[in-house]
């Protein structure tokens, strides 16, 4: 009965959250903020929208960009899965996976900037220029290197998703049967697996459209900026220091909500109307499709992909150590650990806030996911309100609803501290947490648990030493999970900190164009080394956990019982 | 006759006697209200020399006065702006997190024109007699916007020009030049994006050199022929763009990144609007010692940044002192120091006493940074209505 309280409260508190975020935005769209005395509701903000000299343009580069860049982390994900299957290189792949889903994203773009622009590494390493050349190399009027950027954080996200259901949809079976039947594994994997894997990914890829639409620390650091993206432009609207700014800021916003919709549209209609035309197709009984030997080719591009993140972590660490490395040098001609010594108050200060907001955000978004999951196996399993409620965090376009929030965090007199901050942390980490617990603790068999509580009719107690215990690998990557999403948020952390309150990802996008590559580098690592530590924990920790727990409580408990022994 | 100017005189003096009277017992009051309070002061923290100055200055302040300077470090003061604004949405009105801000121009119009500071009280400070308001027109009119006493001047920039001496020995020195330079070696001229401000600040420097009547840029743009005037200007820069960095595809996002560029070779020609930039540069590892800088013939744009308080203050006394202090001749030596922060000072030099003006004599510069003789052809802001207008034209035509 409590539990079911608890859970109707975190229900209805994120969807209030949700509505002010939206209201907040919407209200001054049509020109209505009280702050600065503007109460008349009308269409101003939107005439001036459709006016800005960049509005056409901007939107064509974030629907290119977007497009873009789903769709080919789509096909590479898709082609290295299907190449690959049952090979070494696919589990090799997988293992790669992990390390770059946990590096925040804003790294491997600085990354990325100092390996590809045309005084980068790339150059350095790879030709002779005694200067470097006049290329556009990044923050190309084509978005091109923010495509790749996208593509190699997407790419593995993808991979990670197709894996994950091809127990469900019997993919060896169909596989065997269809192999039997005298098909290149390619044409089984073109008619018969991908058309099943589609539906069941539909909403992970939506999450990479909303996300590549919309992303704005990525398109800040790697992005166009004459015009940037239309998240960008919006971003920048919001932080003019003129207030007026903030009507067509809004306005804009709330365009790029409906924009994000009406793609979500297009993409859906799009794939019907290809897959009603590929039927045809598939049916024909084509054993070799011509495709065929596509696959193994496109797949083969995410070795590219690999080759660029290991480049850009490497140029990342070169950089935190240098002192003077100026082009052509492909090494730094001098090095020092001056970098980490004068900046050391800031590093700790920085990465204080980091962990201290990843770890309560992450905590507090477990407790919350395992209330609502026990409520949801108490309330026959269900499909749940919940469920769909928690995808909009990560659907709506952070540029609008956060600054709609703001104006209620500063009413609330509740922007500028950490608990703000973590609040909005929470609002984003929650959803990956919950997804990620979700199967495996309610594929729990609750037996084990009712047996520990009729043995000892303590079932709170039961509850953490048996259940929880038992599901501590899945906790465990959940937690991991949530503490990566939580370290590379940039808007929620700008929003609710006000200026305030600064962490290793506001610093380091902030940092990422200027002079201080040095620094840039050292906040990019520190940022990814974090996570990846967590991750490697979570890996390590539940295989280990049991034997050490056991050896420790031996050794603790030794010492008396022989004593008690030796007074007998 | 002549008694009654001996009386008026004895009347003035004795009136201004008076006023000096009643202005010292009002400082003192406002002194021994500033006992004990604690100043959150915002401004940008982005600069470790800037924050380890302000802490230099906290220290002192608090041994003479007894007032705590709490530096509440900003990563854009916009968002302080936006705090502001937000009090003042949640009905905040005496109770506001901000005492004292670091502000010019936009950040500064946006909080006048709309009630959100406290003052005027500038004028009323002690060692605001240091200041010649006759030397530069930014002390008065903070990028058109007239101070009022609103705001309490801090330092002076400038904008100077950075070069490499051994890869450009004689640096290109006025817009034609740096267009003929461009024109000779394609991709290595640049500038950082409008409404970067000191992109926009590039755009007024060049429109001050491309334009016959420079007194136009005085008047608000709504009263002068906006298209006619700035003709020249977006000619000069349909030949520069093919011939600039990136093609003019993509525009460095500030000074830092056009030093970085500098340092990589990529560009020729950096520009900055702190006189210290190439020497604080040099010393960090970032710009190799060959580097100089300079300013163009014509003079450049330069301007002043200020103190100010919001209007929900907390401690407006104590911001009053911390705001007196920094305008000190003490402080103002300690900021010029180009190994402490660089920051030209905002005081006259004929106005200070004998002892102060030998030690500003002594100060050691930079190995990279003009003299203050160098840095004396300057050149005023335009009106503040032409920033919005210079930036809406640039972005119409080299933005989409």
């Amino acid at each position: 009965m409590k539990l079911q309280q608890v859970n109707f409260a975190i229900v209805a508190s994120i969807c209030a959250f949700i509505l002010i975020g939206v209201v907040g935005i919407i209200a001054p769209a049509f020109h209505y903020l009280p702050a600065i005395n503007a109460y008349t509701f009308s269409l101003t903000p939107w005439v001036t929208l459709f006016n800005t000299p960049e509005f056409v343009s901007s939107i064509t580069l974030t629907l290119v960009s977007g497009l873009a860049a789903t769709f080919i982390s789509l096909m590479l994900a898709f082609a290295a899965v299907a190449a690959f299957h049952q090979s070494w290189i696919l589990r090799f792949f997988q293992k790669s996976l992990a390390p770059i889903l946990a590096v925040p994203h804003a790294a491997i773009a600085i990354g990325l900037l100092f390996l590809l622009s045309p005084s980068g590494w790339l150059i350095r390493l790879f030709t002779t220029f005694e200067r470097p050349p006049n290329w556009i190399t990044v923050q190309d009027p084509y978005t091109l290197s923010l495509i790749l950027a996208l593509v190699i954080k997407e790419t593995p996200y993808l991979i990670f998703v197709i894996l994950a259901c091809l127990p469900q949809i019997k993919a060896n079976e169909s596989l065997n049967i269809g192999r039997s039947m005298g098909y290149h594994s390619a044409a089984i994997w073109q008619k018969i697996l991908l058309p099943a894997i589609y539906p069941l990914i539909r909403l992970p890829i939506f999450i990479v459209l909303a996300f590549s639409l919309t992303v704005v620390d990525l398109a800040l650091i790697i992005g166009p900026n004459t015009p940037s993206t239309f998240a960008v432009t919006v971003f920048r609207w919001f932080k003019d220091a003129d207030l007026n700014e903030r009507f067509v800021a809004s306005s804009g916003a709330v365009f790029l909500m409906i924009l994000v919709f009406l793609t979500f549209l297009l993409w859906e209609c799009t794939y019907r109307l290809l897959s009603h035309f590929a039927k045809k197709f598939r049916t024909q009984g084509v054993r070799h499709p011509t495709l065929s030997k596509l696959y193994p080719w496109v797949g083969s591009l995410y070795f590219l992909l690999l080759f660029f993140v290991s480049l850009a972590g490497i140029i990342l660490f070169i950089w935190s150590f240098a002192k003077r490395w100026r082009f052509p040098d492909i090494f730094p001609s001098r090095w020092s650990l001056a970098n980490i010594e004068r900046n050391g108050d800031l590093l700790l200060d920085l990465s204080g806030n980091t962990l201290f907001v990843a770890i309560v955000s992450t905590l507090l978004a477990l407790a919350i996911s395992i209330v609502v999951l026990e409520v949801k196996r108490i309330n026959t399993l269900n499909t749940t309100f919940f469920d769909r409620l928690i995808y909009l965090p990560i659907l709506l376009p952070q540029v609008g609803f956060l600054f709609g929030i703001q104006i209620f965090f500063i009413r609330i007199g509740f922007s500028g501290h950490l608990p703000a901050v973590i609040t909005l942390h929470l609002f984003y980490v929650l959803p990956y947490v919950y997804l990620t617990l979700h199967g495996a603790y309610l594929a729990y068999n609750q037996n084990y648990f009712i047996q520990a509580c009729a043995l000892t009719q303590k079932p709170i107690r039961s509850f953490f030493q048996i259940k929880l215990a038992m599901l501590k690998a899945p906790i465990f990557s959940a937690f991991a999970i949530g503490f990566s999403v939580s370290i590379a948020q940039y808007l929620p952390t700008l929003v609710a900190g006000n200026g305030l309150i600064s962490t290793l990802t506001t610093e380091a996008v902030t940092l990422a164009s200027s002079g201080e590559r040095k620094i840039v580098s050292l906040l990019a690592l520190m940022q990814s080394i974090f996570p990846l530590i967590v991750f490697i924990f979570a890996i390590w920790l539940p295989k280990v956990w049991t034997p050490i727990r056991i050896h420790l409580k031996t050794r603790l408990s030794k010492p008396f019982p022989p004593t008690l022994s030796t007074k007998k | 006759m002549v008694l009654d100017m001996i009386k008026k005189m004895l009347t003035l003096s004795l009136i201004t006697t008076g006023l000096s009277y009643a202005y010292a017992d009002n400082w003192q009051a406002t002194l021994d209200e500033a006992k004990g309070q604690t100043v959150n002061f915002n401004a940008w923290g982005g600069a470790e020399n800037i924050n380890d100055y302000i802490e230099w200055a906290g220290k002192n302040i608090k041994e003479k006065y007894g007032v705590t300077l709490k530096h509440v470090k900003l990563v854009d003061t916009a968002d302080a702006i936006g705090r502001v604004l937000a009090e003042k949405a949640a009905n905040n009105v005496n109770n506001g997190s901000i005492d004292l801000i670091w502000l010019n121009g936009e950040n500064f119009r946006s909080l006048k024109e709309n009630n959100f500071l406290h003052g005027p009280f500038s004028n009323d400070l002690p060692n605001y007699r240091y200041i010649d308001e006759s030397s530069n027109k930014s002390l008065t009119l903070d990028f058109g916007t007239a101070v009022e006493g609103m705001e309490s001047p801090w330092g002076k920039a400038q904008v100077i020009f950075i070069h490499d001496t051994e890869t450009l020995a004689n640096p290109p020195k006025s817009m034609a030049e740096l267009l003929a330079y461009a024109k000779e070696n394609p991709g290595r001229v640049t500038y950082p994006e409008p409404p970067q401000f000191l992109g926009t600040t590039f755009l007024k420097q060049a429109l001050y050199e491309l334009i016959a009547d420079k007194t136009v840029l005085a008047n608000p743009v709504d009263r002068v022929d906006f298209k006619q005037l700035t003709q020249p200007l977006w000619e000069f820069f349909n030949e520069l763009h093919p011939v600039s960095w990136r093609s003019g595809t993509t525009f460095p996002s500030g000074s830092e990144e056009m030093i970085r560029l500098l340092d990589d070779q990529e560009i020729d020609v950096a520009f900055s609007f702190d006189t210290s930039a190439a020497s604080v540069q040099i010393s960090k590892g970032n710009l190799s010692d060959s580097v100089r800088s300079y300013i163009f013939d014509q003079g450049t744009i330069s301007n002043t940044h200020f103190l100010a308080i919001p209007y929900n203050s907390t401690a407006t006394a104590g911001a009053e002192v911390v705001a007196n202090y920094f305008l000190s001749p003490e402080a103002q030596l300690q900021k010029q120091d180009s190994t402490v922060w660089g920051d030209l000072t905002v005081l006259n030099y004929e106005k200070m006493e004998k002892e102060h003006q030998a030690l500003f004599d002594k100060q050691p510069r930079g190995v990279a940074t003009l003299t203050l003789e160098n840095l004396s052809n300057s050149v005023p802001e335009p009106h503040v209505s032409w920033v919005k207008a210079l930036e809406n034209e640039w972005r119409l035509r080299y933005a989409n």
